[in-house]
């Protein structure tokens, strides 16, 4: 016997899903949908959850992580309820759930808490800078330009990598860990061997690393007349988040080699990766700016403000590295100064705020989803066979 | 009775469909050789017109004194074939149709030779009949261009107005003390948002405005003596206690109704409050004079001292009344829930539908039921309607609606409210649906129960608990907290119907008023002159009433505008000296068409023509064998056997 939450509906609007109160129970986004199956109502079974108001089963369900919001159930909702839209929001709501200090859900209901949250984490920055920074000076040496390395010494810069790295690690891990209590441990039904942790494993590394998921949707890439099965939304995922991957592996692992005083020649594997990381991450951001702006796609329809906050972060981010790059390289000290500064505002918010409690950590949860899923069926097969 | 010596016999082929299986030439042959036939022809389609102009140039021609066509199935026909014995001169009832078509040739189309005996055998005996045939005369009666309409409420009202404004005198018969029904009792109204006083003042100050319409309140129809175009109708009309002069002063009467000291529940708000013995529903409620309720006064004369107005000597008034035709239009009684019936009477926070109504306009700011102010509504649908065991089998298609659009005047009029529809299946039809979206995008939460799997509503220490297998989530069982429990009843006849007695109205078996044809006359009975109109026929919302009151009017009109009205020749007669009044037909009739009266110093029957409906249940029980039904006589029909006995 659960009993019915009247109050879930207006918290679930905070989180975006505005529109699915119209839901009049047809059933036509679970005909369409191609997650839907004999037993999973995709995705009106998290519509009804949602309406009524049963926050534990909504928390125990893994169905938002396994949708990619293809937008086939909006389209085809003749109510215009949004189906899809509040998929997306049950993954804000569970992020919200599963972050046990509670800020993943003021950053997501408040824009105050959201925006307050980077501007004293830029602060934090800034201030560190004005007590700690070197020299600033404006001499150029001879054969390497602006001396970055004298202003903030990239040795300096890693100490503080790795401890914005184990802050994020620790809340991020913690979330996930409570995304195992409540989705498998709680759930009384089902024992699973540890055999088959270790045997899904793949599924794991395969959609942490790929996000394979994302090329399934109806919508495929045609180039030059000739269709191929994989989406354009999972192209462009895949150029933006290879960007930031790479980006994010040289300036945490080889951030001496990467934030040099040395100008290469373009063709330096220093230069020449920095370049396809900053276009992939260049074209994925153009990509999703336009998607939410001509509102073409469904998954583009609706816009919750910490969808802006995180494009318009990255974008920040982005931008700013170049121009630290061409600052240096053309030889200008003190705009290189500033500008790097300024790009350490940006990305230690966007990071310290995305990765554990808002949108980067869909990217941890979505694979874990499948993984957990994965082993949760199979404990089934094998339960079953007892 | 005049013999027949000249009989027209006209043979259809009906192109192929009967002369490809019946020989009809061999037909005409045999039936030609019959004494009294004097034409007998085929043709390729009798129906055709060129057919029925030669059918009337040969009656003209030959003088002829009965015709016989053999063709198809009377009931495609008959009247067709009247109507040329008409145009000839010839009397309508000496014209007998024989069924060759679906009798003979479709029924036998494997064996010709037969069907084609068949055929000559029924053709024989149509002549047989023919011959015995009389000349009837439709009987014609005047009437009364005056409609006696029953029931005040909105659309009784409405019939009114549009029957007056046709020519017709009306009496508009009211048994309440005031008009407006069961609609003056609701507040806004989907989906003019117009609230139910504001339609029923607008009606009356329509209303009054009519010279040719008389308003009785407080009156009711005790006896009817007469039929279609004379009813002889008597009123009773029950004292009001207050002079018909009397110019109301809110003050004075607010000070005689605080001095009177009788006090019953107030049946207006379905006794979610009490009343005085002198009282009136509403401040604008019409007629604008108050009313002492005689069943519970003591006339104890508290009131007299106050006011001069009072006069408790007064009587209980007859008034006698000629109409040609009644509208009936007396509403209908909401649903009572049986005690325990999901918890009704025994948990004190479940309610009616109509109390949430009166709920909603006796609260101010909030809504406040019992002391406790109220947030948590839950619906439960169907309560007393689509019974699959129980006695109401039908659906009343107005609740949902009505649910739906008094939880949206509830959500927009009170704050934190959160409605939940316990239903069966959501039948707002039409543009209804709107609302039903509207609900939905509110937030109101739907969940649907199985027939046989219906809530259950539970308190325990804390409030009342609705429980549900909910059919949207696969059966889960869900559990909600409501501070108020409202049953969505629907309709049912009026409890006290002695009106369908005393009009002789037919019931149908879900209880309401019956129609003849629920399409093609949805609104007379099987009474001649009697109408029905509104929900007393069945559930109905306001907009479909009025819809249906409009019906009746017009049809009450066109049949009393011309003053007399033409009855069916084909009615029972009585011969009176072979009659030894035994009273067997009168059980047998269901139309109290039979009366008994003096003849030659004896009593025998009589029959009432305008009541008569040829129904024949009489003939067969008269022992003395002293009714024979005209066009239908036992010599005709003893003729027709003969002829096919042979």
């Amino acid at each position: 016997m659960s009993k019915l939450n009247p109050k879930l509906v207006s918290e679930l609007q905070c989180y975006g899903a505005k529109e699915f109160s119209a839901c009049y129970n047809c059933g036509n986004c679970t005909a369409v949908c191609s997650l839907a199956s004999e037993n999973n109502e995709f995705p009106r079974k998290m519509i009804r959850l949602s309406t009524l108001g049963l926050e534990n089963e909504i928390e125990s369900s893994l169905e938002p992580w396994l949708c990619y919001y293809c937008g086939e159930c909006s389209s085809t909702c003749p109510r215009q309820a949004e189906p899809g839209e509040l998929m997306m929001s049950l993954r804000r709501y569970l992020t919200a759930r599963y972050d046990w200090t509670g800020l993943s859900k003021r950053f997501y209901t408040s824009e105050i808490w959201e925006l307050g949250a980077i501007f004293l984490l830029a602060a934090f920055i800034l201030v560190m800078f004005i007590f700690f920074h070197g020299p600033m000076t404006t001499e150029l040496t001879a054969e390497s330009g602006v001396k970055l390395n004298t202003f903030a010494p990239w040795k300096t810069i890693e100490i503080g990598d790795w401890i914005m790295a184990a802050l994020l690690g620790f809340f991020l891990l913690s979330n996930i860990f409570n995304m195992y209590l409540k989705v498998i441990v709680r759930n009384k039904n089902i024992k699973i061997p540890i055999k088959l942790y270790l045997t899904t494993l793949w599924d794991l590394a395969f959609n942490f690393a790929t996000q394979w998921e994302f090329s399934k949707s109806e919508n495929k890439t045609k180039i030059a007349g000739k269709q191929f099965n994989i989406s354009p939304y999972w192209i462009m995922h895949w150029f933006l988040m290879s960007g930031y991957v790479l980006m994010l592996i040289m300036i945490m692992v080889f951030l001496g080699w990467f934030q040099t005083d040395n100008i290469y020649e373009w063709w330096h594997p220093q230069r020449l990766l920095g370049y396809y990381a900053t276009f992939g991450l260049m074209a994925g951001l153009i990509y999703f700016f336009y998607n939410r702006i001509k509102k073409e796609q469904e998954s583009g329809k609706h816009s919750h403000f910490s969808d802006w906050v995180f494009i318009v972060l990255l974008a920040l981010t982005t931008i700013t590295g170049i121009l630290v790059h061409f600052f240096r390289i053309y030889g200008l000290p003190l705009p290189t100064y500033y500008m790097y500064v300024f790009h350490l505002m940006v990305l230690f918010p966007m990071l310290m705020i995305e990765v554990p409690f808002s949108k980067w950590s869909h990217l941890a949860y979505r694979p874990f989803a499948i993984y957990f899923a994965k082993v949760i069926k199979a404990a089934e097969k094998v339960n079953s066979k007892d | 009775m005049e013999e027949k010596n000249k009989i027209g016999v006209y043979i259809c082929h009906c192109g192929s469909n009967i002369s490809d299986y019946v020989d009809v030439e061999k037909v005409r042959e045999e039936v030609a050789k019959i004494k009294h036939v004097s034409i007998s022809k085929t043709t390729m389609f009798a129906c055709a017109d060129a057919t029925q102009n030669e059918i009337v140039q040969d009656i003209q021609e030959n003088d002829l004194d009965a015709i016989v066509v053999a063709s198809c199935s009377p009931k495609l026909h008959l009247d067709t074939f009247k109507n040329v014995a008409e145009r000839a001169g010839l009397n309508p009832y000496n014209y007998v149709q024989i069924n060759i078509r679906e009798q003979c040739s479709w029924a036998h189309s494997d064996k010709p030779v037969q069907a084609t005996e068949k055929a000559i055998q029924l053709v024989k005996s149509g002549i047989a009949r023919v011959g015995y045939s009389e000349a009837l005369i439709k009987t014609k009666i005047s009437a009364e261009n005056v409609v006696v309409v029953i029931g005040a409420g909105v659309s009784g009202m409405r019939s009114a107005i549009e029957l007056a404004d046709l020519g017709s005198y009306v009496y508009l018969i009211e048994r309440e003390y005031f008009v407006g029904g069961r609609v003056s009792q609701w507040g806004e109204l989907f989906t003019t948002n117009e609230t139910g006083k504001e339609t029923i003042s607008r009606l009356y100050n329509k209303l009054i405005e009519y010279k040719n319409i008389t308003l009785f309140t407080g009156a009711e129809i005790i006896s009817n003596t007469g039929t279609v175009g004379n009813f002889d109708i008597q009123v009773k009309i029950r004292p009001r206690y207050i002079k018909p002069g009397c110019k109301v002063d809110p003050e004075k009467l607010q000070r005689v109704i605080d001095a009177c000291p009788v006090e019953v529940p107030d049946e207006f708000n379905f006794n979610l409050t009490t009343r005085k013995a002198i009282y009136k529903n509403f401040e604008s409620e019409f007629p604008e004079i108050p009313a002492i309720d005689p069943d519970h006064c003591t006339r104890c004369g508290e009131c007299e001292k106050l006011c001069d107005d009072i006069d408790l000597g007064q009587k209980d008034e007859f008034v006698n009344i000629k109409a040609g035709a009644i509208i009936i239009n007396t509403g209908y009684d909401p649903y009572e829930p049986k005690t325990g019936e999901f918890g009704y009477k025994e948990i004190e926070n479940v309610i009616t539908l109509p109390q949430l109504k009166r709920l909603i306009e006796l609260n101010g700011e909030e809504l406040i039921y019992k002391n406790k102010r109220i947030q948590n509504i839950g619906y439960i649908y169907c309560v007393g309607s689509r019974q699959k065991d129980g006695e109401n089998k039908y659906c009343s298609r107005y609740c949902c609606t009505s649910t739906i659009y008094t939880a949206i005047v509830i959500k927009n009029k009170f704050k934190d409210i959160h409605n939940f529809h316990f239903d069966k299946s959501i039948r707002t039809y039409g543009k209804l649906e709107l609302l039903y979206r509207e609900a939905s995008e509110n937030g109101d939460i739907f969940l649907q129960f199985w027939d046989e799997d219906p809530p259950v509503v539970s308190s325990n220490g804390n409030g009342t608990v609705v429980s549900i297998k909910d059919m949207l989530s696969s059966g889960k069982e869900i559990e909600v907290d409501c501070d108020l429990v409202v049953l969505v009843t629907g309709m049912v006849p009026r409890q006290d119907n002695k009106i369908a007695d005393i009009l002789k109205a037919p019931i149908g078996r879900d209880k309401f008023f019956n129609e003849i044809h629920p399409k093609l006359r949805p609104v007379e009975t099987v009474i001649d002159g009697v109408l029905i109109s509104g929900a007393c026929q069945g559930p109905k919302n306001i907009s479909e009433s009025v819809k249906s009151s409009l019906s009746a009017a017009s049809k009450a009109n066109s049949l009393v505008k011309k003053g007399e009205i033409e009855l069916k020749p084909t009615i029972a007669f009585i011969d009176k000296n072979a009659c030894v009044w035994c009273d067997e037909c009168v059980k047998a009739c269901p139309f109290d068409a039979i009366i008994k009266v003096q003849s030659n110093g004896k009593n025998v029957a009589e029959i009432i023509e305008a009541k008569c409906k040829g129904g024949g249940m009489c003939l067969p029980v008269c022992p003395e064998n002293a009714i024979n039904l005209k066009g239908y006589t036992d010599n005709e029909m003893e003729a027709m056997i003969t002829a096919l006995a042979d």
